[in-house]
């Protein structure tokens, strides 16, 4: 496998753990958790090498990157606002919170801020439908939100709103 | 202080706060530290009150719950500034805290027991017998309760066949949403050659409004480790693996804690108990994919590949993972095992229906008043689930339907609400009973709508490898796109029949199979409502906003000036106690104002 | 074994495929994401044929390219709900290739109602997989399908060049609606991104290999590899034969 002399210094910060894993195809997934936990999104250098490490090659792995959706090819905002659109969010009104989100912070699901501080996503059914509609801002819960109450959460997190 | 502990004479008291992910979000966690911290305050007590964390129990609604053992009360809705008084009028001095007891809302009574609840009177715990009555991370709370009991009959006094056998009289099927007879499997893996055997529990709980399999792992984690290794016994399987999703942050922590303590107990690992069987088990997380709940789709994530289905022409008990004999099943049906081998099979098959024996966890939710996790025997009836336990409709609405079986199943309309809650009676009605998901409707609630959010959310699911469900869920998305913004056409129902027909017969997997039971039962049970749409571009529920214009009845308006202030786009004009008006101009149709008006005068054109 | 197909009975292989088993047999079963080389994948659903089940009284459809044959089968290969089922799916695959003469002849073939086309990436994709199993066989796995549901793609990583693609163009090849963009100019070819020199063959001239393919041929054999074309290796093989046989 190629690496620029460039890259060492990257390398060498992902090497420890990848080869913390065996080199089995069966801790791919782990490996790219822990990466994603690590730097939030998986960096490409640290794909390839994962593929060096468990012996499938870079397509396989960058396909399972792009196919199991709580990886992120490019980097994440820092705070990550995680809207759940689960049946019990939907018919309680999370498509509004999303609208009001895109008002305060002009970012659509998918999309991070120009800063760098805020990504939002809708996530699948997070199990606390008795709480609808929730919203997770990096692993807080917050059950039964109004639009209203956006602003103060993004206020909590040091952010600044567009529109009040 | 001291002197009334000893009057009121009460041995042990127990405090259960619930801190499952609902009662966390909550504040439960918080009443929990509190109560931790008071209680440090207080060395000099003779009786120490014992604190425990629990996981869900089930009444999400009326959260953070706290528990006092052994009088049974149950407080309701617990702040942290609740717990001195808690503390000091029910420990010490033995009194209620009325304002804090649940009051029945027919006969105004404060009730001291949740158990003499409506919602709970009628649960019947097996799967959830654990959870909210003990610390899930502390595997002596759960040996307590009769814990490992089942595994030590097993592994001296049972042969592995006669686990199988037990479980085949049993009944038991699987609760994951496939049905299929747990012992059968079972019996097809024992018997299949090859070495070495999997055992694997699938945790990837994907439906939207399902949180059943999350509340057991979280909240009794040994239940489904103790099933893993009574199932591992009995077919011969030398290591476990428990799949979770990726998003059930707390059901990983509980699992793990509790899989390093099974372990240094010796109920997992080399020579359990002496019996000269080894058994492990691994957690390996999701990646955010629903259709890894699919067999064959889990198989291929943890062996390192993309979650995508094959032909399952050979089951997985035959050739699974890594091509060995592999049983799967569901965490609520590992969760029965313990009690079927402790207990035996004929006192589990005595609950239930003659097709579907035992009890089955439900998540109830949506527009119903008391949303929680319930449990209760096989043919309950769903009128009984949601309108005896669940406390009927959110503000009294009028009930439309219950989605049930997520967006693998149907919705049930009114008039089938007497149907008995089963595997295969809800089949018949174009439904299925799934996982359990029930999710409550009003009439607020466009049918077609929903459809469309099932298909939508199948859309970025689908593993995308077979033609059938790639793109005919992207053909449906369109079509029932284009329908909620008015611009359905006459010959569009036809096309979805046509295209559902072929997604039903000629999809891979399961997912693609099922994805159109949402269209078609929506158009079974809801025809007219499709056809409002398409013919007289009309929303009958004010859902779809091309299709909706919302208006002020002056008579029925009082004025209280509520829709006015909720407003997000200050399209509503009017003076206290006079008829408001709304500006169809600036009004985006979102809905608030028509579903918050306490006097119903928002209505629709 | 015996099994029945349409009514006649012939002798399966233990295992092998119903779509083998009738291949060989010259019975017809569209199919377009199997191929001899790496078999069935079960993804386009062309095949589908008529099981019959003891005791039931509708047949069960299964995928010819992957159901193995492990007791008598007893197999329809042409219905109206087959025939239903074949045109349906032609008409979901149609719109992803609507221009393309391949597709039209089919869905023509198959009666198939247009629906409004969908753009694809590459164009005229019809995700049939067949490109990156030949990849996979013939090189180094320079593609794969990413991504998931109504998304999935066949792409390299990042859309980028990829190392392992040595420009061997057998995707290319394979493909049945020709949707893999290859471009030959002067001794350069352009796939996937990436640029190759080609290189000429010693006796004709014809530009034959890139580099990379040749360099792959050194690796994976071990031998020193004569930079001949096909046709030209076969003749100076067959001359050096005549003279080793003087």
């Amino acid at each position: 496998m190629q690496i620029n002399p460039q890259e060492y210094a990257e390398a060498s910060r992902y090497e420890s753990l990848i080869k913390s894993y065996p080199g089995r195809p069966q801790y791919i997934l782990a490996i790219m958790q822990d990466l994603q936990k690590q730097y939030n999104y998986l960096p490409r250098l640290a794909l390839t090498m994962i593929s060096s490490h468990v012996g499938v090659p870079v397509s396989k792995i960058y396909a399972m990157a792009s196919f199991y959706k709580v990886f992120s090819l490019t980097p994440k905002g820092r705070f990550v606002f995680r809207v759940c659109d689960g049946t019990a969010c939907h018919i309680k009104g999370s498509e509004t919170l999303l609208d009001q989100l895109y008002q305060h912070l002009g970012i659509k699901a998918g999309q991070t801020t120009e800063d760098g501080l805020f990504s939002l996503e809708t996530v699948n059914c997070l199990g606390a439908c008795a709480l609808a509609p929730v919203v997770v801002v990096n692993g807080k819960v917050y059950g039964k939100v109004k639009p209203g109450d956006l602003e103060e959460i993004i206020r909590e997190c040091g952010g600044q709103c567009h529109v009040s | 202080m001291s002197a009334k502990i000893k009057e009121n004479n009460y041995d042990q008291q127990t405090v259960l706060v619930c801190c499952g992910t609902g009662c966390t979000a909550n504040g439960g966690r918080k009443v929990y530290e509190a109560f931790v911290e008071k209680v440090k305050d207080h060395p000099e007590w003779e009786v120490q009150p014992v604190l425990k964390s629990t996981g869900c129990n089930g009444w999400c609604e009326k959260g953070p719950l706290v528990r006092i053992m052994p009088r049974d009360i149950t407080y309701c809705s617990v702040t942290p500034k609740d717990v001195d008084e808690i503390i000091n009028k029910t420990l010490l001095e033995g009194s209620l805290v009325k304002r804090l007891l649940y009051r029945d809302p027919v006969t105004k009574e404060h009730l001291t027991s949740h158990h003499q609840t409506g919602f709970y009177r009628k649960q019947h715990k097996v799967a959830l017998r654990n959870i909210g009555e003990i610390d899930p991370g502390r595997i002596e709370d759960y040996i307590e309760r009769g814990g490992y009991q089942a595994l030590d009959l097993a592994l001296h006094k049972m042969s592995g066949q006669e686990v199988i056998d037990a479980v085949k009289a049993s009944g038991l099927r699987g609760r994951g949403g496939g049905g299929f007879l747990t012992g059968i499997k079972w019996q097809s893996c024992k018997d299949a050659p090859g070495r070495p055997k999997y055992i694997i529990c699938n945790g990837d709980e994907g439906d939207p409004g399902a949180f059943m399999d999350r509340s057991i792992m979280e909240g009794d984690p040994h239940t489904v480790i103790e099933g893993m290794i009574l199932g591992a016994y009995a077919v011969g399987a030398s290591q476990g693996f428990i799949y979770v999703r990726d998003e059930y942050d707390l059901a990983v922590q509980y699992l793990g804690k509790a899989i390093e303590d099974a372990r240094s107990h010796g109920y997992l690992g080399p020579n359990i108990l002496n019996s000269g069987f080894s058994f492990d088990i691994e957690i390996v997380r999701g990646g955010g994919a629903f259709v890894c709940g699919e067999e064959t789709a889990l198989i291929a994530s943890i062996e390192g590949r993309t979650g995508e289905p094959k032909d399952k022409y050979i089951f997985p008990s035959e050739k699974g993972l890594w091509g060995q004999p592999t049983v799967i099943n569901n965490v609520e049906t590992w969760a029965n095992v313990p009690v079927i081998i402790l207990h035996g099979a004929d006192s589990f098959a005595s609950i239930g229906t003659s097709g579907s024996k035992g009890t089955k966890v439900f998540s109830l939710v949506g527009k119903v008043v008391n949303t929680g996790l319930v449990e209760v025997p096989m043919g309950t009836t769903l009128r009984e689930i949601i309108f005896e336990i669940g406390g009927g409709v959110l503000k009294k609405r009028k009930f439309k339907a219950v989605q049930t079986g997520g967006p693998s199943g149907g919705c049930i309309p009114e008039e089938l609400l007497d149907l008995p809650i089963d595997f295969d009676s809800l089949t018949q009605a174009g439904s299925m009973m799934g996982s359990g998901g029930l999710i409550v409707m009003d009439d607020h609630t466009c049918m077609v709508e929903v459809a469309r959010y099932y298909v939508n959310f199948l859309a970025g699911e689908s593993c995308g490898k077979c033609t059938p469900c790639r793109e005919g869920i992207r053909a449906l998305l369109e079509i029932l796109t284009r329908i909620c913004n008015g611009e359905g056409r006459p010959e569009d129902v036809e096309m979805l029949e046509e295209i559902s027909t072929t997604m039903q017969e000629a999809s891979l997997c399961a997912l693609g199979r099922t994805a159109p039971n949402p269209v078609l039962s929506t158009l079974r049970y809801f025809r007219d409502e499709y056809l409002a749409h398409i013919e007289q571009h009309k929303c009958p529920a004010g859902v779809c906003r091309n299709l909706t214009t919302f208006y002020i009845d002056a008579d029925a308006c009082t004025g209280c000036g509520l829709c006015k202030k909720q407003c997000s786009v200050d399209a509503i004009q009017g003076e206290k106690k006079e008829a408001h008006v709304i500006d169809e101009s600036l009004c985006i149709r979102c809905g608030e104002c028509f579903r918050n008006c306490a006097f119903n005068a928002v209505k629709i054109r | 074994m015996k099994v029945k197909i349409n009514g006649q009975e012939l002798e399966a292989r233990e295992g092998e495929t119903i779509l083998e088993l009738c291949l060989r047999h010259d019975i017809p079963i569209p199919h377009l994401c199997y191929h001899p080389a790496f078999g069935g994948q079960g993804a386009c659903r062309m095949c589908l044929v008529e099981l019959k089940e003891p005791g039931r009284a509708n047949n069960r459809l299964v995928a010819s390219c992957t159901y193995p044959i492990h007791s008598s089968v007893e197999v329809t290969t042409e219905s109206e709900r087959i025939q239903r089922l074949r045109r349906n799916i032609v008409m979901l695959l149609a719109r992803r290739a609507s221009q393309n003469p391949w597709m039209k002849e089919l869905a023509e073939q198959y009666a198939a109602p247009s629906l409004p086309p969908v753009q694809t990436e590459p164009a005229d994709c019809i995700l049939c997989g067949l490109c990156i199993h030949a990849c996979e066989k013939m090189g180094k796995t320079a593609i794969w399908s990413m991504f998931r549901g109504i998304e999935k793609r066949i792409a390299t990583p990042y859309d980028e060049a990829a190392d392992e693609c040595m420009g061997c163009a057998a995707c290319a090849q394979i493909c049945p609606t020709q949707a893999i963009k290859v471009e030959e100019g002067a001794a350069i070819r352009t796939i996937w991104n990436k640029r190759f020199q080609l290189v000429a063959c010693r006796r004709c001239g014809k530009n034959f290999a890139t580099r990379e393919q040749l360099e792959y041929m050194r690796e994976s054999s071990g031998y020193e590899v004569d930079e001949l074309c096909d046709h030209c290796r076969k003749i100076t093989l067959a001359q050096s034969m005549r003279q080793y046989n003087r």
